[in-house]
């Protein structure tokens, strides 16, 4: 019983990672919440829906076009809405709901508002340490580690990488040191698209896909970031792990809302001991 | 332009569905009755400059609240009314001096996911709040042994509601209080420093906007009859920030024309219902990239006088 709350909390911990990344990423870097980053999870599962479910594609290279998808939507959008009001936190904000809405009333005109299914691409399932583990979850855990390993070496090794990370940490002198912030901006928000759309595309297959499918995905990310600290990539992973295996545990014990429930429960408790959560530099 | 002349022309504009007689106007009208305490409420927060997303999850436990309290227990109407509105503000101010501890952007995302799981308890807890089946058989509201049955009572009843709430946050707008709500967006260390207890009056003014919104929750009860938990998901709180948006937040009075400019919208909509929310979207979009202060801005409506 055990074991299997840890190996669940594990598997579902890495996919609410990868999303808690990518919207922590693009607040750390351009102050901008974007409410609309369940949307572009969204939009990934529905890109698999069509090539994998409909047309019949390969799995994997559905996937790959969800997850190029979203980041190209995420890299127009961002130009042309978002980076006027890149500064300013809260018009920012209600503009990133005005592209959530936009998107989810568009998902809504082209699929209609059923919730639909689409055949598993694996089946079967496999014992480790004494609790039942499914393939299909499995490859999304692979899938989750590479990506987010990929995710790592690009932030540490690459220049661009590094000067998403300098931006992050002071917006000035990074510009004073030659880095030009509105390249950074654009590849920071495609990123985190990028990861949304391939988190969507990869859990396409075990939830059903909807237009509303992004809402609650967007609740759980956010809080996972404010448990870690918002805008931190370290306070992202820890706070996933914590909330992915917490909700397994409460899950299992007692039932998903409770779970919810739950991990809010954790978040207001860490509030009161540390408002700017976990790994929280103090903002504003 | 004075401030009260677009609340002259909101009063004149009132009296439009006695105009038109039909049934479907009056509906339209009381709804901008719900929405004009629940924006106006909520502005009060954004002037404090913490934009609380769990608004409508506390106008939803006044309606929930209210609308069991007739049915099961059998309280009097006007006295759920009122206790759905205490139930909503007592839950805020039990939670106030956590979510008040933070600010900006985590006190919004926070409210956010605060809303969301009341939301998700309204829909699970089905043998209290019947899911998503919802909750039917609300009885009509009756005060003083007056039975309310048509659409022109509950419009009046909710022209009285709407005229007090929005009284009272006027008078707060224009009081001395209202220049500590201001400051504590503006300059909060000033205020500290002055003696003003900063996290006193955010808790008050928390606790204030959810007992506004608590009360129309419950007046929505009784007059729809029906509650769902999707009434208040999502789409309620990007109605709220729609109507805050384009009336302009800088004074209360621009909820107050937002809301009167965006509820009768469905009703222009009505053959393309699909893409309302799609228009409610772009309407976003634009007013923030070209009018970003609003109506009120466009207008050239001041809130406070600036005093010499």
């Amino acid at each position: 019983m055990i074991a299997q709350i840890v190996v669940n909390g594990i598997l579902a911990g890495l996919v609410y990672v990868i999303m808690a990344l990518g919207f922590t990423l693009v607040f750390g870097i351009m102050r901008v919440v974007n409410f609309a980053h369940g949307e572009f999870y969204m939009t990934g599962a529905m890109v698999v829906m069509v090539l994998y479910g409909v047309l019949g594609w390969p799995f994997f290279v559905a996937v790959a076009i969800a997850g190029v998808t979203a980041a190209l939507m995420g890299v127009v959008i961002e130009r042309i809405l978002i980076r006027p009001l890149v500064t300013e936190e809260m018009p920012g904000m209600i503009m990133t709901f005005a592209i959530g809405t936009t998107l989810q009333s568009g998902a809504l005109l082209l699929f209609g508002p059923a919730e639909r299914n689409i055949p598993r691409p694996f089946s079967g399932t496999w014992n480790a340490i004494g609790a039942v583990v499914p393939w299909d979850r499995t490859t999304v855990a692979v899938a989750a580690l590479l990506i987010l390993s990929l995710f790592y070496s690009f932030l540490k090794f690459t220049r661009t990488g590094l000067a998403m990370q300098a931006v992050s940490q002071d917006r000035e002198t990074a510009s004073l040191m030659g880095i030009e912030s509105s390249m950074i901006y654009a590849v920071s928000f495609g990123m985190s698209c990028l990861l949304a759309g391939l988190a969507g595309a990869l859990m396409a297959p075990i939830y059903p896909i909807g237009p509303y499918m992004g809402e609650l995905v967007i609740v759980r990310a956010f809080v996972i970031v404010i448990l870690g600290g918002l805008g931190s990539v370290p306070g992202a992973v820890l706070g996933g792990m914590i909330i992915g295996l917490c909700e397994s545990a409460v899950a299992t014990l007692v039932n998903p809302t409770a779970a919810l429930i739950a991990s809010f429960g954790v978040v207001l408790a860490i509030i009161i001991v540390r408002p700017t959560g976990l790994m929280g530099r103090i903002v504003r | 332009m004075k401030p009260v002349y677009p609340v002259i022309a909101v009063v004149v504009i009132s009296g439009i569905p006695w105009l038109l007689g039909d049934r479907y106007s009056f509906h339209i009208a009381t709804m901008a009755t719900i929405m004009i305490p629940m924006a106006t409420s909520m502005n009060l927060m954004v002037k404090i400059g913490q934009l609380s997303l769990a608004h409508v999850a506390f106008m939803g436990m006044g309606a929930y609240c209210s609308a069991l309290l007739t049915m099961r227990v059998g309280v009097p109407p006007f006295l759920s009314l009122l206790s759905g509105g205490i139930f909503a503000a007592a839950v805020a101010a039990l939670f106030a001096p956590i979510f008040l501890r933070i600010k900006g952007t985590y006190f919004v995302l926070l409210t956010f996911a605060f809303g969301e799981i009341i939301n998700l308890i309204m829909q699970d807890w089905i043998s209290l709040t019947n899911g998503n089946s919802g909750l039917f058989g609300i009885p009509k509201f009756s005060i003083l042994g007056l039975r309310l049955t048509a659409t022109q009572h509950y419009y009046a009843m909710g022209m009285i509601w709407t005229a007090m709430s929005f009284g009272v946050l006027w008078a707060i707008e224009k009081s001395d209080i209202g220049v500590i709500f201001q400051s504590l967006n503006e300059n909060e260390m000033v205020t500290r420093s002055l003696g003003g207890n900063a996290m006193a009056w955010r808790i008050a003014a928390f606790v204030l906007s959810a007992l506004i919104a608590g009360i129309s929750g419950g007046f929505y009860a009784f007059y729809i009859g029906l509650l769902t938990p999707d009434t208040f998901g999502l789409r309620a709180i990007v109605d709220l920030l729609v109507i805050n948006t384009i009336g302009g937040v800088s004074t209360v009075i621009g909820p107050l024309l937002g809301a009167i400019l965006i509820v009768p919208l469905p009703e222009l909509l009505r053959d393309a219902r699909e893409y309302q929310l799609l228009i409610y979207g772009v309407c976003l979009g634009v007013f923030l990239m070209f009018f970003r202060q609003g109506l009120v801005a466009l207008l050239r409506i001041e809130g406070r006088e600036k005093r010499p």
